[in-house]
């Protein structure tokens, strides 16, 4: 029974795992290795950076004496949280997409296989899936608390295993959840519903840390209450949290009682075993059932019709066309318009932030800190705007999905297609962005000079970075991707996001001394000569110069492969 | 109205199609058959636009399509094999958005949209969202939005695929319809009754190559097979050539 168990669990995991195995053992394709490369980097870099920061935090924490260590357990504790948080809500999505919204389930479930045993290949396939990234870039927090307080070999073991045990529990209780909420709520409204939880709860976590102000912990008035802060510190975990067994048994393993560490891994281990057998039981009872429901598609009747025709009914035919294609496809798909929810937020949190700053306390000069803060705005909101256009423009392309045979075939350029895309991201981007930087440099009280530049300095970056989304999305689109998210995370979306990264830093660069010189010879009353005026009319021009060829250059190269792109 | 010399598409060292020379009236019905992947699907994107050829040239009403994909294109109503559309649309919508890209005017469109969705018996879903049409829902409404602007030249892949019976002899009707009108059309097909019983002249391809052309009668001779059935032509020419 168990033999045959395993043996059919294998054989539904095998269009998984044989075309992994392929890819590991046989050749590169062309770029492949080279796109290997590139990544391989980029993580092992990230990696490093976490483990390079996690070490150094927790050698200060070992320095400060009698909290030191109990702030290390703490933040330990906070990170074993966020990271189960993180694995449950990438299991719930991972097991909603694997266990009812695949394309592959109806050959599968037309398999003479139970459901349940189609339930278990599907789990550990949406257990990896959603769980490697988080451990894999949780492990070099861990690896520095090793190194950091010296911990022998079993500390390491029993991490890898504890954090193994969290991803089950975290895996089966994702898909007992889902399972049961599929039984009452349809598939594709369930994914919608989760990110949008997801989007709210990342508001709510932000707000409620914002509101402890946690900068006020340098401010020497607190200090009052730290016996307080030491006590709150030393209080224990909820012990029914899987999260309190893991951090348990790793704190255990970190002062080296291997026993005591046993007995919390067991706990853990034991609990993962009996989620997961829950789950076995409910798949049985209603796991077909709800993949049953998920197939039977909401027919949504549309009845107002032409508003968005009449609005664009100035623009040419084909613009028209795409417009409001594009406007009413990311309307209607709840996948898309839960994202915006994501922006405002990120809006509020920004313009939040700089409200936050307690300028007024600071020693340095306040109108001189005040536009150093106006000048690294502008980077930092060109990067998020780069955040928002990955997962907007870059898409866009493949968001056409297999529909591109109509571009294709339609009496359309390819860069009048790029072109029309481009225009319908750039305006509202465009109008997101002046809002940032305005808003912040209001709150900010910086100089007009300041005001002017940096809102012409981000009207002439924001073409360049959309125009690199819409581009780099046409030169590596993925047309089956089944949401932008996942397009965004592909190689095309690395790269675009590297070089928007370092595009904005080269014209960043190329202001920062002239600017400094602008502002100081206007803040001492002192003119400037000749040739300093020249260095200065220079680099803008060479800005200005980079702005243009970060349009042209990504729209031609993303035309030119899109063009030759066999569909 | 098509002309099509020495077409030829490499896929890395896999040639799959080999100079494909062909030329089609303006009124014709051309069909194109052939065994699973002989070619036909790649030649039918060539000529669509939507693939470029590795040499050769494709000419639709006397334009070179690689030189002027754009007026050939307006030229063409091109209708896939697999109808992947943009779900979140409706019918009427889909309609309305390839007119406003083949530049159908509004107050033509009405008509025609109204038209075409009666004709392919549409007109009750037209306000439902693609996404819940069935396959042969789908297939016609690309069928409908293919005709939108009146083009000189139709390419078809595969049209009968996905629909049902009664759709199915409304679908050669119309072929007859539009070819009476002087349009050229291009179809591949499997189904060997419906090229029989619409074309006016078949090609069958084989691993790339044309290896026979020519009316049915034609075919039979060149098949050297007595028998009245396309199927037992097709056979004994693939066969030789494999």
């Amino acid at each position: 029974m168990a033999n045959t168990l395993m043996h059919e669990v294998r054989l539904l995991l095998m269009p998984r795992t044989l075309p992994a195995l392929r890819r590991r053992w046989s050749r590169s394709p062309r770029g492949g290795r080279g796109r290997f490369i590139v990544l391989g980097l980029v993580g092992m870099l990230f990696w490093w950076g976490i483990f390079g920061i996690s070490w150094r935090v927790l050698r200060y924490f070992k320095g400060i004496e009698d909290i030191g260590d109990l702030l290390a357990h703490k933040l330990q504790s906070m990170i074993l949280v966020v990271s189960f948080a993180l694995l449950l809500f990438s299991g719930i999505l991972t097991a909603l997409a694997r266990l009812f919204l695949s394309r592959d389930l109806l050959l599968v479930h037309s398999l003479p296989s139970p459901a349940y045993r189609i339930f278990i290949a599907r789990w550990i396939d949406a257990t990896v899936d959603s769980s490697w990234m988080v451990i894999v870039f949780t492990l070099p927090v861990f690896l520095a608390y090793g190194t950091v307080f010296g911990a022998g070999a079993a500390y390491y073991a029993v991490t890898l295993l504890a954090l193994a045990l969290l991803a089950v529990i975290a895996s089966a209780l994702s898909a007992l959840g889902v399972m049961i909420g599929v039984v009452i709520v349809p598939a594709t409204r369930m994914r919608s519903i989760v990110i949008l939880m997801g989007v709210l709860l990342f508001v709510v976590l932000y707000v409620a840390i914002r509101l402890v102000r946690p900068e006020q912990l340098v401010d020497p008035e607190v200090f009052d209450s730290v016996m307080v802060y030491i006590a709150s510190l030393q209080a224990p975990a909820a012990p029914f949290l899987p999260t309190s067994w893991a951090s348990d048994s790793i704190q255990a393993a970190l002062t080296g009682a291997v026993s005591n560490s046993g007995f919390h891994l067991a706990h853990s281990a034991s609990f993962a075993v009996l989620v997961f057998c829950l789950a076995v039981i409910v798949a049985d009872a209603i796991y077909f059932k709800g993949f049953s429901k998920a197939q039977t598609a909401a027919t949504a009747v549309i009845r107002r019709r032409g508003l968005s025709e009449r609005i664009f009914r100035f623009l040419p035919g084909p613009v028209r066309a795409f417009t409001v294609k594009e406007i009413k496809t990311f309307l209607r798909d709840q996948t898309q318009w839960t994202q915006l929810f994501l922006i405002a937020a990120l809006l509020v949190i920004y313009i939040y932030n700089f409200d936050a700053l307690p300028l007024e306390k600071s020693p340095i000069q306040t109108v001189y800190l005040q536009n150093v803060f106006a000048f690294l705005n502008m980077a930092l909101a060109l990067l998020v705007l780069t955040a928002v256009a990955a997962r907007f423009a870059y898409p866009a392309v493949s968001l056409e999905k297999e529909a591109i045979w109509l571009v294709k075939s339609s009496p359309l350029s390819i860069r009048s297609f790029l072109l029309i895309k481009f225009f319908i991201y750039y305006l509202p981007l465009l109008a997101l962005t002046e809002t940032l930087i305005v808003g912040t440099n209001w709150l900010l009280e910086v100089t007009p000079f300041m005001m002017v530049l940096s809102t012409v300095t981000v009207f002439f970056l924001v073409p360049g970075i959309i125009a690199m989304g819409i581009g780099l999305g046409a030169a590596y689109p993925d047309f089956k991707a089944e949401n932008p998210a996942q397009t965004a995370s592909s190689f095309g979306g690395l790269v675009f996001m590297l070089a928007c990264a370092a595009y904005v830093a080269a014209v960043i660069l190329l202001q920062a001394g002239p600017v400094y010189r602008l502002f100081m010879a206007d803040l001492h009353g002192r003119p400037l000569s000749a040739l300093v005026w020249l260095w200065i009319a220079a680099a803008f021009a060479a800005a200005f110069l980079l702005s243009i060829l970060a349009v042209v250059l990504p729209l031609r190269f993303g035309e030119k492969r899109l063009r030759q792109m066999h569909l | 109205m098509i002309e099509l010399k020495n077409l030829t598409k490499n896929y890395g060292n896999h040639s799959a199609v080999q100079g494909l020379s062909l030329r089609i009236g303006k009124g014709e019905i051309f069909g194109f058959i052939g065994p699973n992947g002989a070619g036909k699907t790649t030649t039918i994107r060539m000529m669509g636009g939507v693939m470029a050829p590795t040499a050769g040239s494709v000419t639709i009403a006397g334009i070179d399509m690689q030189a002027q994909p754009q007026e050939a294109k307006r030229r063409i109503g091109f209708i896939p094999d697999r109808p992947f559309l943009y779900e979140k649309l409706t019918g009427l919508e889909f309609l309305r958005f390839t007119a406003d890209i083949y530049g159908v005017a509004e107050a033509r469109f009405r008509d025609k949209a109204a038209a075409a969705l009666s004709r392919f018996s549409l007109t009750d879903w037209s306000d439902d969202l693609i996404e819940s049409y069935s396959h042969g829902m789908k297939q016609r409404l690309v069928m409908a939005a293919a005709l939108l602007h009146d083009p000189e030249v139709l390419i078809v892949d595969e049209p009968m695929v996905g629909l049902d019976p009664l759709a199915i002899i409304m679908v050669k009707k119309l072929f007859r319809q539009l070819a009476a009108q002087g349009v050229a059309i291009f179809m591949s097909t499997h189904t060997l009754k419906v090229a029989e019983e619409i074309c006016d002249r078949i090609g069958i391809l084989s691993r790339g190559r044309l290896l026979a052309i020519g009316t049915v009668e034609d075919l039979r001779q060149k098949a050297e097979v007595d028998s009245v059935d396309l199927e037992q032509v097709f056979l004994n020419l693939t066969r030789n050539s494999a």
